[in-house]
């Protein structure tokens, strides 16, 4: 045998092997968030226990919630009145103005009543300078805290403003046009005072709110979206949250709070410098830095999830707006694993240093360059007439049926903790199982491509840009309109 | 009998199928290399749990259907006249005749024992019933009474002691959950199992049942180490809600200095201290002055500090002010706290002197809040000090001048309870 067909045979056993680890990995994910949401079922009661257990104490805590705005005008009076709607007994609500160039301020002004206050405001963690605190002189918005700072330029300046005015040791960062759920803060709080170690950030699970009804900036009607991107997306999410984070932070090795709704300890991030106004994975950037601060410190901790639906984001609709996002988020992941190699294969920062960063570096960062390695590959091998087309076909079979099994078993999942209990209409899981059977051709080469050219660009150090996606919008539910739904007619 | 022989025909007829199946793959491939036997084996029983995951997903949701229709059912046949019942009667006694027939009732249906036809109707009933209970707001003095009478009515408190005892894990759980909230009677030796069970969560609840409506021996689970890791906030909650129901029921209160002084962990320690301000418990003060002295917990001298001012233990301001100085920053904003509450004679100068003796912007902001929240001197001694102070001090003072952050000035009776520390402005550097 030549060389070069030795080369050639162990170059497939290995990725026959890398294939057959994935898979294990993937049951193993999916036994965790299982034993994660059996213990949660036992210990956790339903979402009006919890909420009278800790309105009528004097001892929940109180949270704020900071929300960074840029030129949000069209939709920041909706979304500021949608945060206000939260049940929770004590928490301030701080919307951070970066240097809009639109009315967003006035906006806020002339409808919230706000004044300037006396403020004084302790830079904990580097932010842009802060001009002025505005309150509400109206005790129905007391709840409200806007600042006015100068232009940052990325959310991650925003909420360190945030985070510097902020007044209550538990704060949520989320993204002004996220439609939180009411039990939310709840749900999330209630796993930081039901542990006995310190709970230094909350995960919460979040699913796209294209397709779904809206009505005074609440979701009254969750649909499985209809567009083809957003369908996919929703199942990506759904397998990242139910199964993948669940599964993580059963072992207490969570490796990301998603800037989109997360809860953490204001002290522990404070004391490990806040968000990185320059990472493009700020998020990720920020929770290592503060399980750094924890192992180093030899302080126990546990970073939670939370397996029911707590917020509503509305993702990338268009193929250009899904590329700009996944590039970013290549991007991020290629600066994070450079940045914290130190963490990797070390025992010393626990499960996270010891499975997870070695697991995003094997089965996250590297697979999409594999899969374009194999792509080039089967196209070489198909010009020298290389290829068994059975074993071929058998082997991707293989990956086909397990991928779809993986989506099975996330929708028996989904049913059974009841993640999205509005999913519980039929049709919403055929429709999801139907994505499934598909998401492998259309979806999955779109994501490797886009993690690809992210990683290209990051080597070649081209200069990242920051677009929001564009808004489509979500349903308004129509007053007028009384018709049964289509499920309920029969 | 028909449905079983028919599911387990076949259940036989997939088994037959399968193993057909699978020899006949296993054999078309048998002379492959090991990867294609690995991919079949993967292929065939990724197949098979997609089929049992869907029969089982397809069989659950018919399940949830069959549950929703008889919810809908019950809630057509009863919500209206529970409501009913919530909304309007808690302020009389009503009689079981009332309750028969605001259920339309006859009288041969109201005396059978137990209405409601199996176990999941009786689980649906005790969850309406609940989450009635949870949302009514307008609790009225007999609401106790024409509760317990209602769920006699539907034979429940009967079920919900067999779900304690027989239900499984989540079964319990609920059920206990509903027993407290119902504030029934569950017999010792069906609690005294699940104290001893393997799940944290089942153990707790069980031992806050029990405490909730016992006699005195059973308070002796807080005489030994019960914590033996750190309590949360959720035990200081349930603690605290428990307590709060044996006073409401004319029980005895236990002593929680003197359990405070019997454990071992000092996180568990400062709970039973804020928990003695909670419940007035002035006469025990006396006894923390041991452990004020002793420890060297910083959190446990800020409680005790909290509780005396709160509870007026007068007795304690010399001691409070003696140590002050020594103590760390957010130690000596609590004392000041509590010796602003004492209102005696030494809290102005003690004042004073946390506001000169520090740097920190937090300690003298403090400082300047409580001779606001003093009186009339301390707000005499506020605009002296204003008066004096350097230009860099007085955005201390804006906040007195401001009527939207001067609201939040004042000491107030929740901040006194609440573990976290008392600010209510940023300030610290």
């Amino acid at each position: 045998m030549s060389i070069w067909m030795t080369i050639y045979y162990v170059f497939c056993y290995i990725i026959f092997g890398y294939t057959l680890t994935i898979m294990a990995s993937y049951l193993f994910f999916i036994f965790q968030s299982y034993r994660a949401q059996y213990k949660l079922s036992i210990d956790m009661p339903d979402d009006e226990t919890i909420k009278y257990q800790m309105k009528g104490s004097p001892l929940t805590p109180a949270v704020s919630i900071i929300a960074p705005a840029y030129n949000e005008e069209v939709t920041i009076i909706d979304n500021v009145n949608s945060l206000m709607q939260i049940d929770y007994p004590d928490y301030e609500i701080i919307i951070v103005n970066d240097a809009s160039s639109d009315r967003t301020l006035e906006l806020l002004i002339d409808t919230f009543e706000m004044v300037e206050v006396p403020y004084d405001v302790a830079m904990r963690v580097p932010s842009k300078p802060i001009k002025r605190v505005l309150k509400s002189t109206n005790p129905k918005y007391s709840k409200l805290v806007v600042v006015d700072k100068e232009r940052g330029g990325r959310k991650s300046d925003g909420s360190n403003a945030g985070i510097n005015v902020c007044s209550n040791k538990y704060f949520v960062c989320t993204d002004v046009d996220c439609i939180v759920e009411p039990m939310a803060l709840y749900r999330m709080m209630w796993l930081v005072i039901n542990s006995h170690v310190p709970t230094i950030g909350v995960s919460a699970t979040m699913l796209m709110s294209n397709g779904c009804v809206v009505d005074e900036g609440r979701v009254v009607e969750a649909r499985v979206p209809w567009s083809i991107l957003p369908m996919f997306q929703q199942l990506e999410y759904m397998r990242s949250f139910l199964i993948g984070k669940l599964g993580w932070s059963n072992i207490n090795a969570l490796p990301n709070i998603s800037g989109g709704f997360g809860l953490f300890d204001l002290d522990v991030v404070v004391k490990s410098g806040g968000y990185d106004n320059t990472s493009m994975a700020e998020d990720v950037d920020m929770l290592l830095r503060m399980v750094t601060y924890m192992r180093n410190s030899g302080q126990p901790f546990r970073i939670a999830q939370v397996p029911k639906v707590c917020c509503w984001t509305e993702g990338p609709s268009s193929l250009r707006a899904l590329y700009r996002q996944r590039i970013r988020w290549a991007r991020g992941l290629f600066e994070i694993i450079s940045n914290h190699r130190k963490l990797f294969f070390n025992p010393h920062y626990g499960p996270i240093g010891a499975f997870t960063l070695p697991y995003i570096f094997m089965f996250e960062f590297i697979a999409p360059m594999l899969e374009l390695g194999g792509y080039i590959f089967m196209i070489w091998l198909l010009f020298i007439g290389g290829i068994n087309w059975n074993t071929a076909f058998i082997i991707f079979g293989m990956i086909y049926m397990f991928s779809v099994l993986m989506c099975f078993f996330l929708l028996f999942f989904d049913y059974s903790t009841q993640a999205v209990p509005w999913y519980n209409r039929r049709r919403s899981y055929w429709h999801l199982a139907l994505a499934a059977f598909i998401e492998p051709f259309i979806y999955h080469p779109i994501i490797s491509y886009c993690s690809n050219v992210g990683y290209f660009q990051y080597i070649m150090n081209t200069t990242a840009v920051w677009k929001p996606i564009q808004r489509t919008g979500v349903k308004k539910k129509e007053k007028t309109k009384n018709e049964p739904h289509e499920d309920n007619k029969s | 009998m028909e449905t079983i022989s028919t599911l387990s025909y076949y259940f036989h007829l997939l088994a037959t199928y399968t193993t057909y199946y699978s020899s006949y793959w296993r054999d078309l491939y048998r002379d492959y290399p090991y990867e294609v036997k690995t991919a079949i084996w993967v292929i065939q029983w990724a197949l098979i749990l997609i089929v049992i995951l869907t029969i089982i997903l397809e069989h659950r949701g018919h399940l949830r259907r069959k549950r929703e229709r008889m919810e809908a059912r019950l809630e057509e046949r009863y919500g209206e006249a529970l409501n009913h019942i919530f909304a309007t009667d808690n302020d009389h006694q009503i009689t079981r005749d009332e309750i028969i027939s605001r259920f339309h009732l006859s009288s041969k249906e109201a005396s059978k024992h137990g209405l409601l036809r199996d176990d999941g109707e009786r689980r649906t009933m005790c969850r309406m019933i609940y989450h009635r209970l949870m949302n009514d707001e307008t609790a009225g003095p007999n609401r106790q009474k024409n509760l317990q009478l209602l769920l006699d009515i539907f034979a429940l408190p009967s079920f919900l002691e067999g779900e304690v005892s027989l239900g499984n894990m989540n079964n319990k759980m609920t059920a206990m959950t509903m027993i407290r909230a119902f504030r029934l009677y569950i017999s010792p030796w069906v609690i005294n199992k699940l104290l001893n069970s393997k799940q944290t969560q089942v153990r707790r609840l069980a031992m806050y049942s029990s405490v909730m409506s016992s006699s005195d021996s059973e308070l002796e689970y807080f005489e030994t180490d019960f914590f033996d890791k750190n309590c949360c906030i959720y035990d200081e909650i349930e603690l605290g809600y428990t307590l709060h129901r044996r006073r409401a029921a004319g029980l005895k209160l236990p002593n929680l200095a003197h359990w405070a002084h019997l454990q071992k962990n000092d996180n568990t320690k400062c709970m039973f201290v804020r928990l003695m301000r909670r419940f007035d418990q002035h006469e025990y003060c006396h006894q923390l002055e041991d452990l004020f002295r002793e420890s060297k917990h910083k959190k446990l001298i800020e409680e005790i500090s909290r509780t005396w001012g709160y509870l007026h233990y007068t007795e304690s301001e010399q001691l409070l002010v003696d140590t002050m100085l020594t103590q760390p920053d957010d130690t000596k904003v609590a004392i000041m706290h509590a010796v602003t509450r004492m209102a005696s004679g030494q809290s102005l100068s003690l004042l004073l002197d946390g506001y000169e003796n520090t740097t920190n912007p937090h300690v003298r902001f403090e400082a300047l809040r409580c001779m606001y929240s003093y009186g009339q001197e301390g707000r005499d001694l506020l605009a002296h000090l204003e008066s004096e102070a350097p230009e860099a001090d007085h955005k201390f003072f804006s906040f007195f001048h401001n009527p939207i952050t001067l609201n939040r000035i004042p000491l107030d009776k929740e901040q006194a309870y609440h573990p976290s520390v008392e600010t209510v402005y940023n300030l610290s550097y």
